[in-house]
């Protein structure tokens, strides 16, 4: 490639300011010699000065309100599922340590023994898994119900 | 004169500070931020989608996950390049959702227009005058592919180095500069097609 074409090729990037200081300098000392160069040079350079001076696009109605709103709307919904899941956390450890509490209870009012249909319902792992059972079912129909007042609230904002 | 103040000690201390109070989640802060990049976020997603309804949802989106982010931000990091990569990401991935394309192949088809460009000839950028060159040019620039339009409007409009362009769209510099260069001349060829009798006009 000559030294002319090199330089051609350079031209556009000098016009984005792309250039490192050698080639800038290199594509100086062309142009001065060059007077096709320095017309394609002005050209290039009228592009950058056109793109710096485009027509600014108006901003729509109340972008900035609107934003705004949208931002808190969304932090209030992602605080409320925080504090719900929470709440619904500590709910379920709180009816879990009832249960827990209820078995001590349950085994000094029966003695140890409460059989019905077979099975001994103070024995430690039965009544564990029972109280368990009626814990996390209680914890995910809350859950439910819980989702779906969100998902109602959402509809109608 | 918005470059000015972002250029200005006052100023970036100033950014420094509610981007301090923006991660208490102060909404005054908040408030502060948009009104400072507004216009040119604004600008900068328009130009990307050009559809002004989906560039205001961009907007809104942008503004949330800077929300969601901004505790994770390093503050040694250029803010404005941070801002502006969010909302690159955001627009790649609306991109992606809605045409299963990737902003990479978006509309490509600046190559064949630069290909058709010769430099001999009389341009038409001269024979406009400024009013009419700018809108001329602005709708040539709108015909160009997303990741052309994008390196224009960072370079142009907002003014950005080359290594803060490289860090919004998530490129290295040599691809910078290579889109850049076919980004221009896109854009030469498509104001030259519009010259009366020119070529694609």
């Amino acid at each position: 490639m000559s030294e002319h074409e090199s330089m051609k090729e350079l031209l556009a990037l000098a016009a984005c300011g792309a250039l490192d200081a050698q080639e800038q300098r290199r594509l100086a000392e062309h142009a001065r010699e060059c007077p096709a160069c320095r017309r394609e040079q002005e050209i290039w350079g009228a592009y950058s000065e056109g793109l710096r001076r485009l027509p600014q696009p108006p901003l729509p109605a109340q972008l900035m309100e609107r934003t705004r709103a949208r931002v808190w709307q969304e932090r209030a919904t992602a605080a409320d599922r925080r504090w719900d899941e929470m709440m619904l956390g500590a709910l379920a450890l709180f009816a879990w340590t009832v249960g827990l509490t209820a078995w001590f209870v349950a085994r000094i009012f029966t003695g140890g023994a409460l059989v019905i249909m077979g099975a001994n319902l103070v024995r430690f792992g039965t009544w564990s898994a029972i109280s368990t059972v009626l814990v996390w079912l209680t914890a995910a129909v809350a859950a439910l119900a819980l989702g779906k007042r969100r998902r109602e609230l959402r509809r109608a904002l | 004169m918005i470059l000015a103040a972002a250029m200005n000690p006052e100023a970036l201390s100033g950014a420094e500070d509610t981007i301090a109070r923006l991660r208490r989640g102060d909404p005054d802060a908040l408030t502060a931020m948009i009104s400072r990049y507004q216009h040119r976020l604004y600008r900068y997603l328009l130009r990307l989608v050009r559809e002004p309804a989906a560039a205001d949802d961009l907007f809104q989106q942008t503004w949330l996950r800077v929300m969601e982010k901004i505790g994770r931000y390093d503050a040694r990091r250029n803010f404005e390049a941070w801002l502006f990569s969010v909302a690159h990401n955001l627009a790649v991935d609306s991109w992606r959702g809605t045409r299963g394309e990737s902003l990479d192949n978006a509309g490509d088809s600046g190559e064949s227009r630069a290909a058709r460009l010769r430099a001999d000839e009389p341009d038409a950028l001269e024979r406009l005058l400024d009013f009419e060159r700018g809108a001329i040019l602005a709708a040539c620039l709108h015909e160009l592919p997303a990741i052309h339009r994008e390196v224009l409007t960072l370079r142009f409009e907002e003014d950005m180095k080359l290594e803060e362009i490289a860090e919004v769209a998530g490129i290295p510099l040599a691809t910078v500069k290579s889109r850049l260069r076919r980004a221009l001349e896109g854009l030469r060829a498509a104001m030259q097609s519009r010259r009366p009798g020119g070529r694609g006009a």
